[in-house]
């Protein structure tokens, strides 16, 4: 489905390592607020965890989340352990009272320092597009000023360069990125052996000094087709080197080509150069991309190596997720509020803008007097103006957190009684007939 | 896809806010009818109501995505032939289809590698899923996942805030 490729919301070539810009782009930064979110998060997913759905029961411990997640602050690459207990409401909880994007959340391991190091390279326009894409427009600042801090240890990770790394290498400015500056090491070797055979190729090719390189390796993208051969040959010594950049280069020009609506693939070495298998492998390569871009959405899911367990782990977060949305659709079915539009569009604000689940004290009664909700020494020269904004609440008071939980349990639980007598099977309409 | 993401980059039109907005206009609409009608606390009725905000989420959310995602463009046309009687027709030669697609994919499936019943399963899952090739399949499920996300976040603090 070639339509798809071609949306906004990133999982095309272009667009995926937009998507994951954001997300590991701050990751190094916001990580101390995110503490404070998280201590609220295991004890708002107290209820679900009691709505009788098995799969959160699991073995779940708020307290025990609690202090691990209390321990998270000071690396920027530890996350992985610190999730990996949690299951998926504790972990929504953190992606919830944390204010960042939505893909966020779990940066698994050193190849992920990799990747957040390499993130400067994108474009900076690209951060913010995407970011908004998702709703979050504050992603793309927080991103922005994230990376110049990240620069400069890019050279470090150009020898641990991985196959992860071929999921963002898609971008011409990544691609001259990379070539410029990152493996270093690696680019000089390149150079040097590639100078005599790839300088007629490398004019002709939009990536230039980077193309150069990789096609010198044994893998993949090439655009002239009479060049296979002596590059095969040349290549055997190289293989090595050769296949960690392999996926890499066949990534970018596979991903560079397909804008041109069609693409070269080389056949690796060793391997049929059937039209059939190529197009299989090409596939290949696209679900395996799509299944790390999962893999990171989905939490804990980083050790997991295996595309069948993986699919599980993927089957198992969409059911909860949906479980998740039909018990709290079943908790606003039964709680009553007393609202009206102003309220509405007050609490359509805060929810929007609210990061870091900070309460917000909404329960206020239309009647009550407009002094109680303002700062005191503000306006004490305009006082005259204020009642003219009296329906409007510019001030939104901020309450502890923990009061503001302790009363979701004691009313949200005493407000439901319905729900407290679901099943066990966690499915919610065999109960009501 | 540009002019789309200009217009995403008004804060005021993301996807969170345009759910939010949506489907906090429905659940006021939903307790309207209730304080109209009997606020019988059974289980049927409870469930009625349950039923109408669950489906209020998912539209509102399909709706903020609109025609971008072939899930929410899936989940739209099920809400609205549901409550269409008139397209049971319509309703039958499209499970078939969707029954021979199905079929075709796990003949395939002998073939490929691992995971076809987990795909499957997938299909069952993510909206519009079954008509999908496990390809198309995985970016779909990705974006529901966020999606999901999304919505269970905005849910949640309605309800906190619903309570207090």
């Amino acid at each position: 489905m070639d339509g798809h490729e071609n949306e906004d919301v990133g999982f095309q070539h272009g667009g995926e390592d937009n998507l994951h810009c954001p997300s590991l782009g701050m990751s190094t930064n916001p990580l101390p607020e995110k503490i404070s979110g998280m201590i609220m998060s295991p004890v708002s997913m107290y209820k679900p965890s009691n709505g009788a759905d098995p799969f959160f029961s699991s073995g779940w411990d708020p307290l025990a989340s609690l202090s691990q997640n209390e321990n998270f602050g000071g690396s920027s690459t530890v996350s992985h352990s610190e999730f990996a207990n949690p299951p998926y409401p504790n972990a929504l909880e953190n992606q919830g009272t944390s204010s960042t994007c939505q893909l966020v959340r779990y940066p698994s391991n050193s190849s992920f320092v990799e990747l957040v190091q390499k993130l400067p390279c994108f474009g900076s326009g690209s951060f913010s597009e995407m970011a908004n894409s998702f709703g979050l427009p504050d992603c793309g600042q927080i991103a922005n000023s994230g990376c110049p801090q990240n620069y400069a240890s890019l050279k470090e990770v150009g020898t641990g360069i991985t196959s992860t790394n071929g999921v963002l290498s898609r971008d011409d400015p990544q691609i001259s990125c990379e070539g410029a500056v990152g493996s270093s090491p690696n680019a000089k070797r390149r150079k040097r052996a590639s100078d005599s055979k790839n300088s007629p190729i490398a004019h002709q090719n939009a990536e230039g000094e980077l193309q150069k390189d990789l096609s010198r390796e044994s893998s993949d993208v090439l655009k002239e087709p009479d060049e296979k051969k002596p590059k095969i040959e040349h290549s055997k010594g190289s293989n090595l080197r050769g296949k960690q950049m392999g996926k890499q280069a066949k990534d970018t020009s596979s991903g560079d080509a397909s804008r041109e609506n069609y693409i070269h693939v080389r056949a690796r070495r060793g391997q049929a150069t059937n039209s059939h298998s190529l197009a299989e492998r090409v596939r290949r390569e696209k679900i395996s991309e799509r299944m790390r871009l999962l893999q990171e959405l989905v939490p804990g899911c980083n050790k997991i190596t295996g595309k069948a367990v993986m699919l599980d782990e993927i089957i198992n977060y969409v059911q909860s997720l949906q479980q998740q949305v039909e018990f709290l659709s079943m908790k606003l079915a039964t709680v009553n509020p007393e609202l009206n539009i102003d309220i509405e569009q007050i609490l359509s604000k805060d929810i929007i803008n609210s990061r870091g689940g900070a309460g917000a004290i909404l329960g206020f009664a239309p009647g009550m007097s407009s002094s109680h909700r303002y700062p005191h020494g503000i306006f004490q020269g305009t006082f005259p103006s204020i009642p003219s904004t009296t329906p409007k609440y510019p001030l939104l008071h901020q309450t502890v957190l923990d009061n503001e939980l302790q009363n979701l349990f004691q009313v949200g639980f005493n407000s439901c009684p319905a729900v407290e007598n679901l099943g066990s099977n966690g499915n919610l309409k065999p109960e009501f007939q | 896809m540009n002019p789309r993401r200009s217009i995403s980059s008004n804060p005021a039109s993301t996807v969170k806010s345009r759910f939010t907005n949506g489907f906090l206009k429905a659940l006021l609409r939903i307790n309207r009818q209730r304080i109209t009608s009997t606020t019988a606390y059974t289980p049927r009725e409870i469930f009625r109501g349950y039923l109408r905000v669950k489906i209020a989420a998912d539209v509102s959310m399909a709706s903020a995505i609109g025609s971008r995602r072939a899930w929410s463009r899936a989940m739209l046309r099920k809400v609205r032939s549901h409550g269409r009687d008139g397209a049971q027709v319509r309703r039958m030669s499209f499970l078939a289809m969707r029954k021979r697609n199905l079929y075709g994919k796990k003949i395939k499936c002998v073939e490929e590698d691992v995971g076809c019943y987990q795909a499957n399963v997938l299909r069952k899952l993510v909206p519009g899923g079954a008509a999908m090739d496990m390809c198309c399949l995985l970016g779909e499920t990705a974006h529901y996942i966020k999606c999901l996300n999304t919505q269970v976040k905005v849910m949640r603090r309605i309800a906190e805030v619903f309570s207090t």
